[in-house]
């Protein structure tokens, strides 16, 4: 066991996204991307959409669909160090609560990205394929599932 | 105002705990410090690895860079990026005996804390606030330490063989009649080590086909017990009666998973006091579960023992139970009696069986004699059967520092966990940052404290741990609670809001998940 460890919880990152506040968190980080995007001159509006949609979607499949294991040890023996965070969500069990927002939250973001470029098809492009690369991960048939050996160790 | 409690009719005195909810203000913010820190981590590992930055952690040799890699780095992120930060707070070297003020050697680091130099400066007197030291029994001096030191003399130092072989001295037979006398059990058998007990009993009391009831926020030792005696265990809620009564009636009616048997033994592992929560257990609500659905129950009394009580005696006799109602009672040397080692008491067919089965007993060494006599001293000293006082007074003066304490806390404004009973005191850090710089401040300003963070505690509810004894004396708590009150002011820690009504339960998720055995 990890020495000091308060609660007799195998891997914290399974609970880490269903902590109080996270959600509200993670709406305000969007928000303040949008934000900071929309101050540069340079960008019109559907650009800063599009923008805030892509960099979102990026992060979103770097830090939960690309990155493996956990930042610290655990005591379960290796059993998560394969599984990316999505994977290790919950243990494994699909159609929670944390797992439905986190696949909602980019559609929504697809929606009001979409009406604010107004639907110009560079842009319908773009928004489609980023929001594809992040929700096909997500689909239950996916768990654990490494197409073409990528990201398998 | 008051709660209505639940099976109030139980409890001979008011039960308050209160753990006051994390303000939604500082979870965002504490979210934010850990995202920066993580991004400010891959960052500075980027740099280590295209050698911009010096890279100070063990890799592995160039020889062996192809093979395949013997450690995955990302395990360690959190060591490397957060921990190393702000490792100065933790194992601090001592150099006198651990009572209400201690010295410590001071250290120095130029590299961020990878590596230190001690100054040769040794900080004498600091308040130490972070020893389990709940009776003020690690001194140097005193009966305990002259009774000590003549069965030094006498019998030695070691023991040298098992309790089963050669290791059974008269001293651990005098020891075993004590403790079950104090405890007011049949019979007790000592072990040398308190984490050897929980762990190498639990095997020998439950195994396969046995269900076992733990609590969420249980000990490692508790833990890695019931992980090695292949029981199935089922967590239950914090302290939460409901969570374990809808458990046992889920075992009693379902069985085992597959089979539907009936379960061979339901096994319920509390403890007395929680360490990292300062949480009491609801004992007498357990109890009453426990004889309702025909149960065992195991309770761990490491921090309680010696620390609750009017007499001292624990949680049964906080609550002024029976000590029959409790199958299992366990506990440590370690905490309220200056010595180390635990025991488990209970009725003399359980005990006998234990000495023969359990592995601490067949394989361990004995206690050493000298602490055997520490543990004599120290509990005939609070039995009063010494012919002092002392024990009787140590004891009402520990309760009477816990409740000053955590009366001037609240009232400064901290969030403070816990029963109001529990000497010891999780005030409320949350973020990252004020982690590293509460434990510095308070070392300034010559008191030593226990900070914790994630992932020891839940990544929203890091804390700083005060455990109070019976040796403080008014000035010295007076004097820790102005530095207390200075650096909350500093650090703004003062997050309370001072809700009339406090929440009685400790607010957890909803539905939470449990990893599954296949």
């Amino acid at each position: 066991m990890n020495v000091g460890v308060a609660h007799s919880e195998v891997n914290p990152n399974t609970r880490v996204m269903n902590s109080r506040g996270m959600w509200l968190t993670y709406a305000l980080g969007v928000g303040l991307l949008h934000i900071v995007l929309l101050s540069i001159p340079f960008f019109s509006v559907p650009v800063a959409w599009t923008l805030t949609n892509v960099i979102h979607n990026l992060g979103m499949y770097v830090f939960l669909h690309a990155v493996k294991g956990t930042p610290f040890e655990t005591p379960d023996q290796g059993k998560a160090r394969l599984l990316t965070h999505w994977e290790q969500l919950d243990y494994g069990v699909q159609f929670t609560s944390s797992r439905k927002f986190f696949t909602i939250s980019p559609i929504i973001l697809y929606f009001l990205a979409s009406f604010y470029t107004k639907y110009d098809s560079t842009h319908f492009i773009l928004n489609t394929a980023s929001l594809l690369t992040v929700l096909i991960p997500k689909l239950p048939q996916l768990h654990g599932v490494r197409i073409f050996g990528i990201n398998k160790y | 105002v008051n709660h209505i409690v639940h099976n109030g009719g139980l409890y001979k005195r008011p039960f308050n705990e209160a753990f006051e909810e994390t303000p939604m203000l500082v979870a965002v913010l504490t979210y934010l410090g850990y995202g920066v820190l993580t991004l400010f981590g891959y960052l500075r590992d980027f740099m280590r690895q295209w050698k911009i930055e010096k890279c100070q952690n063990a890799t592995e040799r160039e020889e062996q860079k192809d093979f395949v890699p013997l450690y995955q780095d990302f395990e360690n992120f959190y060591t490397r990026n957060l921990y190393m930060r702000i490792r100065d707070s933790w194992n601090r070297p001592i150099c006198s005996v651990p009572g209400a003020k201690v010295d410590m050697m001071e250290r120095v680091s130029h590299d961020y804390n990878w590596t230190f130099t001690y100054t040769g400066r040794v900080i004498k007197g600091v308040i130490n606030m972070g020893s389990y030291n709940y009776l003020g029994f690690a001194q140097k001096a005193g009966t305990c330490q002259k009774a000590a030191a003549k069965v030094l003399s006498q019998y030695g130092a070691g023991v040298c063989s098992t309790r089963q072989e050669m290791g059974n001295l008269d001293k651990h037979e005098e020891l075993e009649k004590l403790v079950a006398r104090f405890l007011g059990v049949e019979s007790a058998m000592t072990y040398g080590m308190g984490f050897a007990t929980n762990s190498m009993n639990i095997p020998a009391l439950v195994g396969k086909g046995c269900l076992i009831l733990s609590d969420e926020l249980n000990h490692a030792s508790l833990v890695l017990g019931a992980r090695l005696s292949g029981a199935t265990i089922r967590i239950f809620k914090h302290n939460n009666m409901q969570s374990l009564e809808k458990l046992l009636k889920d075992a009693i009616v379902h069985g085992q998973p597959r089979t539907r048997r009936p379960w061979k033994k339901i096994l319920i592992l509390v403890e007395g006091i929680y360490s990292m929560e300062g949480s009491i257990v609801r004992l007498p609500e357990v109890i009453a579960l426990k004889k309702k659905y025909k149960s065992y129950l195991y309770l761990d009394e490491a921090h309680s023992i010696g620390a609750l009580g009017p007499r001292g005696r624990g949680v049964v006799d906080y609550f002024g139970l029976n000590p029959e109602d409790v199958d299992v009672m366990m506990g440590t040397f370690t905490k309220s009696f200056g010595a180390a080692g635990g025991y488990i008491g209970g009725k003399k067919e359980l005990i006998d069986y234990l000495r023969i089965c359990s592995h601490s007993a067949v394989y361990a060494t004995s206690m050493s004699p000298p602490v055997v006599e520490q543990i004599i001293t120290s509990v005939k000293c609070i039995m009063g059967e010494d012919g002092a006082t002392v024990g009787k007074a140590r004891v009402q003066q520990l309760a009477e520092n816990t409740r000053y304490f955590r009366r001037r806390l609240k009232e400064m404004g901290f969030i403070i966990y816990g029963n109001e009973d529990s000497p010891i005191v999780p005030l409320m850090l949350y973020m990252p940052a004020k982690i590293g710089a509460f434990g510095r401040e308070m070392l300034k300003r010559n008191i030593g404290v226990v900070v914790v963070g994630f992932p020891a505690t839940p990544i929203i509810e890091s804390r700083a741990r005060f455990c109070l004894s019976a040796t403080h004396t008014k000035e010295m708590l007076d004097r820790t609670l102005k530095e207390v009150d200075e650096v909350g002011d500093l650090l703004q820690l003062k997050y309370s809001r001072h809700r009339l009504v406090p929440l009685l339960d400790r607010p957890f998720d909803e539905t939470t998940y449990e990893e599954t055995e296949d």
